[in-house]
């Protein structure tokens, strides 16, 4: 019988629903638009960071690194110093483990081109182990990546474009007739280069009219390469360019080399670094030094190989900066390609170069040391984000089983997480504007409806007399007004999830282009999305926001019913 | 049997920070398919005694008896369960839901009662008929006059078959012939249901129609005939 009583209910709350027609559909259109704008919303953050999420995991580090402790505190100045050897038997007992592993020598210094420089970050890799873990060696814009062995190098394609080298996508005409044109040196191949090219007047205006990005009328005289260049073709140009030196480059970084040094000023000694240290570090560090009166400085007195290292290590334990020793080296490279990955961080002022190519003194010295090592599970999927498996323990365990215990060997394993702080900052702070925005949408929407409900319910106030006089309770009354809210919540959400769907449909299969924000950030912006900002789907979220929506709506009606009901009957039914 | 016994009814209340003795002490009792009317000039309490009875409103002092049985104490559950059960209202507004047919407005009491749907949709259309409006069922009551209102008003208090029906100057709204027609009706089931009415008024008509009559004056019973 109770369920005749509540169908009842809901068909007179539902016929309520037409009493105040545009009042009830502006209302319900307030919560569609709530609730579209939400399901938009959230599909496009998820789309975001989960393209981010795989691209950092494909294209940039992979499941997780191995690196001293040490070299991961002072990561962001890429302190070559804190390196490992024999990475390689660390990969031999991954292979065994299941896992595919890459060695990195990670520095920084500056790139020189002939035509500009930039300051870079340089992975030395191994090419063959580099494409087992990572994506990016597939994705070249133009050339190829560095061979072993060699002085060559790939460099992201922002790089490129601030160096001058590579093949240019756009190019000022007269530059692209001094630079470009005056590579060919027949009538031949300078027709050739130049029917690479096309004015880019048409792409100016597509881009104008679908992002409004270019508007820069002085750009009249750019070229841009055709679209349809055959790969033959960019090798045929790249080579042309190359025998004109632009592709040559150089590096210019500093070794930093842990070393106890030679000699220490007596004020520094005394003042800077014996009191930062600690009564054994000061043993060991007076031990191992003495004070020559004639010239005033500490100077390493010991031979003793050991009595050396524990001086060293005290004062790297105490941050001593004169235990890096600094040594500058220019290394001549030729750029052989441009790298253009999904992932703007690999395509931006980052060069890859052979790592065996650095080993010498015409290189880093590196003497078979690495900063880190990549690691992937062996059949790793690129759609699929690391699982339990590919876990910073479950890799450390599997390195035990295999007779490597890391921690003995001064380094460790951590997942790709810990390495995205600039990622997790922009998407954590993406995520709370993003819903702080919405949620305010949804507060209004709410008022909205508190509004005409509050309304409805003070001039049916004497038919509320009325249904009391007819003996409906308290409870059923609150029930028809709570479920004409809550209705206009349901359709209003049924409505939103409906429209925020075919938003939905195209965003996830097309996205918006933000390829320009990623060119303008130099890829520096924490997502790892290159182009295409793609929605995903959230199904729990789209039913959550539906039902979450539809409740609140409801629970609207309850104050201003409540506060109907404290008025005596008798109050309600002279209520005019 | 004795549907309504009240005892030394008093209601006290302020209007605009003015104490209003609406009712001093008001003993009546009326017996099971009576046509009262409770009578009086305006102020006079009559409203309020109707009130009262109705179970819509506590009384200062005194006790209310329906159908034997105090209502002194009750919930305002256990009060909107009486109501449901023995009381219809009759207003001199209709009060009528808009959104509702007239014979979803008629079968709304037996929807409150857990009538089945289909029980309560022939109840009410048998109501709707025996008021002469049969045929306008499934009219809104935008869509009616006055006096057709009044008459579904009349067939959703009587529909349930209560003990008591209280009806609020319900000749008030209406023109002389229509009330004449509702009082006509009213006194008909009254005979052929033998439903008890009470009505308060100050409508002559309804004074002449009524079997007995209570004048009531500054909150007491002035006088009391029955015909």
């Amino acid at each position: 019988m109770k369920n005749t009583v509540f169908r009842d209910m809901a068909a007179m709350a539902f016929r309520n629903l037409s009493r105040h027609r545009v009042k009830t559909i502006i209302t319900t259109a307030a919560v569609a638009v709530s609730v579209a704008l939400y399901i938009f919303m959230d599909s496009w953050l998820l789309g975001i960071n989960l393209e981010s999420r795989r691209n950092i995991v494909s294209y940039e580090i992979g499941a997780a690194k191995i690196q001293t402790p040490a070299y991961f505190d002072k990561k962001d100045e890429q302190p070559m110093y804190e390196n490992f050897g024999d990475w390689e038997s660390i990969a031999e007992a991954l292979d065994k483990a299941g896992y595919a592993s890459a060695p990195r020598f990670v520095f920084s210094g500056t790139l020189y081109s002939r035509a500009g420089t930039a300051p870079m970050v340089f992975n030395a890799v191994d090419a063959e182990r580099e494409s087992r873990v990572l994506r990016y060696p597939g994705y070249l814009e133009a050339g190829r990546f560095p061979t072993s062995g060699k002085q060559e190098t790939a460099v992201g394609t922002l790089a490129a474009e601030k160096l001058r080298v590579g093949i240019p996508r756009r190019i000022a005409r007269t530059e692209f007739e001094n630079d470009l044109l005056a590579a060919g040196t027949t009538e031949e191949e300078r027709a050739f280069i130049a029917g690479l090219y096309q004015p880019a007047m048409s792409q100016r205006k597509a881009a104008k009219l679908f992002s409004g990005t270019a508007s820069n009328t002085k750009d009249t005289d750019t070229l841009v390469l055709k679209k349809d260049v055959a790969p033959s073709e960019r090798d045929r140009l790249w080579n042309l360019l190359a025998a004109t030196g632009r592709m040559d480059v150089r590096i210019s970084t500093v070794i930093d080399i842990k070393a106890a040094p030679e000699t220490i000023r007596k004020e520094k000694f005394e003042n800077d670094l014996l009191p930062s240290l600690s009564d054994a570090g000061r043993e060991a560090v007076s031990g191992a030094y003495t004070l020559n009166g004639d010239t005033g400085e500490y100077r390493l007195a010991t031979t003793d190989q050991r009595a050396i290292d524990a001086a060293l290590a005290v004062m790297l334990d105490a941050d001593y900066a004169g235990a890096i020793r600094h040594v500058n080296q220019l290394i001549d490279a030729v750029v052989v390609g441009v790298i253009n990955s999904p992932n703007p961080k690999t395509n931006a002022n980052v060069a890859y170069l052979p790592i065996d190519a650095l080993q010498d003194e015409s290189g880093l010295m590196l003497g078979g040391r690495v900063t880190e090592l990549l690691v992937r599970a062996a059949d790793a999927k690129d759609t699929k984000l690391p699982d339990r498996r590919e876990s910073a323990e479950s890799i450390d365990t599997a390195l035990r089983t295999n007779g490597v215990d890391l921690s003995g060997r001064g380094l460790a394993v951590r997942g790709w997480i810990d390495y995205v702080a600039d990622y997790i900052a922009a998407s954590a702070q993406d995520n709370i504007s993003s819903r702080v925005m919405i949620i305010f949408l949804f507060v209004l929407s709410f008022i909205g409806i508190a509004n005409t409900m509050l309304m409805a319910i003070l001039e049916r106030t004497k038919e509320t007399g009325m249904l009391r006089a007819l003996g409906m309770t308290d409870g059923q009354l609150v029930l028809v007004y709570v479920l004409e809210a809550g209705m206009i919540g349901a359709i209003g959400s049924m409505v939103g999830i409906v429209i925020g769907c075919a938003i939905n449909i195209p965003m996830v299969a097309y996205g918006i282009d933000y390829s320009g924000l990623s060119e303008e950030l130099s890829g520096d912006y924490g997502y790892r999305v290159v182009a295409y900002f793609r929605s995903a789907w959230n199904p729990i979220i789209i039913g959550v926001s539906g039902i979450v929506a539809t409740i609140l709506a409801a629970a609207t009606a309850i104050p201003p019913t409540l506060r109907a009901l404290k008025m005596p009957v008798t109050d309600s039914l002279r209520f005019e | 049997m004795t549907v309504v016994k009240t005892v030394d009814l008093v209601k006290d209340y302020r209007l605009n920070g003015i104490a209003v003795n609406a009712l001093r002490g008001v003993s009546l009792s009326f017996e099971s398919g009576e046509f009262a009317a409770v009578a009086g000039p305006s102020g006079s309490g009559k409203s309020t005694f109707l009130h009262l009875v109705g179970c819509l409103d506590e009384p200062t002092s005194g006790t209310i008896e329906i159908e034997g049985t105090s209502v002194a104490a009750r919930t305002r559950k256990d009060l909107a369960l009486l109501r449901r059960r023995s009381i219809g209202f009759i207003f001199q507004a209709y009060n009528l839901i808009p959104v509702l047919t007239a014979q979803e407005n008629v079968a709304l009491p037996l929807t409150l009662l857990g009538t089945d749907p289909w029980d309560a949709k022939k109840l009410a259309a048998r109501a709707l008929a025996e008021v002469g409006l049969g045929d306008l069922g499934k009219r809104r009551p935008k869509e009616m006059s006055g006096g057709q209102q009044q008459r579904v008003a009349i067939a959703r208090a009587l529909v349930k078959k209560p003990a008591l029906i209280l009806a609020d100057e319900p000749t008030a709204n209406l023109d002389s012939k229509t009330g004449k027609e509702i009082l006509e009706i009213m006194l008909q089931l009254n005979k052929s249901e033998g439903t008890t009415f009470i009505f308060s008024t100050h409508d002559k008509m309804v004074m002449d129609y009524a079997r007995r009559l209570i004048l009531l004056k500054d909150g007491t019973v002035d006088s009391e005939s029955v015909k």
